[in-house]
């Protein structure tokens, strides 16, 4: 009796994506208002690509990442949601009382909600493509888009299962998902850098790890290869992952605990 | 590995509001032996439960449950044993069906004898037609009958059920009562039931601890609990509160070592031979002009027990 972690991870996993599958109105909102952002930006905004400073770019390769990072951090929420429900509705203490690993109870939800992140961003980034996407450096570039996607994805998935496991309380980590709109608009969301007008501002998107999310995706979409602005990004995924895995593996482990 | 269950000198304090839920507990059950905790709400049932479980860490004493410490070996525990709590619930998007084979593949059971298992218990629990419903849509019955099965899963030595009949109608508490003997009967299950409900500890259980405020205030068979307080219950009102104080007096002077006990209104006292006390007490105090409004013999419930011994505790606080 009883089974490798690997073993408990993979019927967690595939639990929680049946009931992510059973529960379309989780994760189908969170899309529409993804590609409606897409939409909405690029015909509203588009124009702006005129301006010098965009150096002939298209504005849909400019706005696409916003929109990426926001399905990712939709989709990353799931995760923490999905901890909420078992605990609240006694299916998390029902898992504590059978051997299975403490790690996969945790993991699992984790990595189904990265899973409904990956397919959320294949799809934004298909309809890019329908809306007349064109990406400088090619497929290689859209598996970059999407690894950024995963790892912001997977940072902000650490800090709302960490919220979810120390609250254990749906209103608290669903106003936990807040930290959303400062992420996405705090920072080079419809302009470049220089036209950013206020000095706040500035400063607030220096700060903004998503500005650097963005730029990285941008450099790859817009200019081609080019290795500054993609450490940049990486660099950023990986101070705040180390960060909210953290704050989510101590959450867990005390959420786990018998105390 | 077997089926017992050892605890010696139990405590758990919360730290939240320093609370000490369980004092020193102490107590066995034997293998194959159906143990029933009595005692009101907060009296320390569930969080002994919890303990014995592994879901929560003692603070004091010591726990072997299957022959598993349940501090060192939680794993090892968890194997043996099968778990009803108020606190664990089910996946409401799950079908019963998949439920119950998840749990078995947790336990190890491969997809083949997972889907047996499933079949089996669906079977037993009556659910069978409903194995392909979201356990969201279950009424609160069939749901309960649900947590049953997935106890059941791993074949487990010993069932721990925390008031597993609390809330439901007559017809599926029967239904669970039936199936718990059978498990205690044909397949010599150990089982440790917490109960708000005396009639249910009296029915089901050979031998019954009654627990209040955290700590063991009786322990026997239901029938030696019952003879602990003597074999008959008189009960007497009066027409005034004059002549009930004066019955008080006189019935305590006449019978010496057994209490009577002033509650609501009414006198009661436990005593041997109740037909015969009865008859010189009511001889008594006719001879004193009291006016007995009522009077009624019985053997003592369990009730009465619960009663007798939480009253006197509160006395002696």
């Amino acid at each position: 009796m009883g089974n490798s972690v690997w073993k408990d991870t993979w019927l967690i996993t595939v639990r929680n994506i049946k009931t992510t599958l059973r529960n379309p109105f989780s994760f189908i909102p969170n899309l529409i208002i993804s590609a409606f952002f897409l939409l909405v930006y690029e015909a509203g905004l588009s124009g702006i690509a005129e301006l010098p400073t965009f150096e002939g770019a298209n504005y849909l390769a400019f706005i696409l990442p916003v929109s990426i990072v926001s399905a990712a951090i939709g989709g990353a929420g799931g995760a923490g949601q999905g901890i909420v429900k078992d605990i609240e509705n006694g299916f998390f203490s029902r898992l504590l009382l059978t051997p299975a690993s403490r790690l996969a109870i945790v993991l699992g939800p984790i990595i189904a909600g990265m899973l409904q992140l990956l397919v959320q961003t294949i799809l934004i980034i298909c309809v890019g493509f329908l809306l007349g996407l064109k990406v400088e450096t090619g497929f290689l570039g859209v598996l970059f888009v999407l690894l950024i996607a995963i790892g912001w994805g997977l940072a902000f998935a650490g800090y709302s299962a960490g919220v979810a496991l120390r609250t254990k309380n749906a209103q608290a980590s669903q106003s936990g998902t807040l930290i959303f709109f400062p992420l996405i608009f705090l920072s080079t969301t419809f302009v470049p850098y220089e036209l950013l007008d206020a000095q706040w501002l500035k400063i607030a998107a220096t700060i903004n790890p998503t500005t650097y999310i963005f730029e990285s995706m941008r450099s790859v979409l817009i200019d081609g290869w080019v290795f500054s602005e993609m450490i940049q990004g990486i660099l950023a995924i990986g101070i705040a992952c180390a960060i909210t895995i953290t704050f989510a593996a101590v959450s867990a482990k005390k959420a786990v605990a018998r105390g | 590995m077997n089926g017992k269950i050892e605890v010696e000198h139990l405590s758990k304090t919360f730290k939240k509001g320093n609370v000490q839920a369980v004092k020193d507990v102490s107590f066995t059950v034997e293998e194959g032996e159906f143990f029933a905790f009595l005692g009101p709400n907060g009296a320390g049932k569930s969080t002994t439960v919890q303990i014995l479980t592994t879901l929560i860490n003692a603070t004091g004493g010591k726990a072997l449950v299957a022959g598993h410490d349940v501090i060192r070996e939680p794993d090892q525990v968890r194997r043996y044993i099968g778990v009803a709590l108020q606190e664990t619930g089910v996946d409401p998007d799950l079908t019963g069906r998949e439920l119950l084979e998840l749990q078995a593949n947790i336990f190890g059971f491969d997809k083949g004898a997972a889907k047996k298992r499933a079949e089996e218990l669906l079977g037993i629990v009556q659910l069978t037609k409903d194995g392909e419903r979201r356990v969201g849509n279950y009424s609160g019955g069939m749901r309960r009958r649900l947590d049953l099965a997935l106890t059941l899963v791993n074949e487990p030595k010993i069932l721990f059920l925390d008031e597993p009949t609390t809330g439901l109608d007559p017809s599926n508490r029967m239904a669970i009562w039936k199936e718990l003997r059978r498990l205690n009967e044909e397949n010599g299950t150990t089982i440790f039931l917490t109960t708000q409900y005396l009639e249910e500890a009296d029915s089901l259980a050979h031998r019954i601890s009654i627990i209040n405020a955290g700590e063991i205030v009786a322990t026997g068979t239901p029938k030696e609990l019952k003879a602990q307080i003597g074999n008959d219950l008189i009960t007497m009102t009066f027409k005034s509160k004059e002549d009930m104080l004066n019955a008080e007096q006189l019935m305590s002077e006449h019978l010496g070592d057994s209490e009577v006990i002033n509650q609501n209104g009414k006198l009661t006292c436990y005593v041997e031979d109740g037909a015969k006390q009865l008859l010189t007490l009511v001889r008594i105090l006719d001879e004193e002009n009291i006016e007995v409004e009522s009077v009624n013999l019985s053997s003592p419930t369990l009730d009465d027990i619960f009663l007798k011994i939480t009253s006197e505790q509160k006395e002696e606080e």
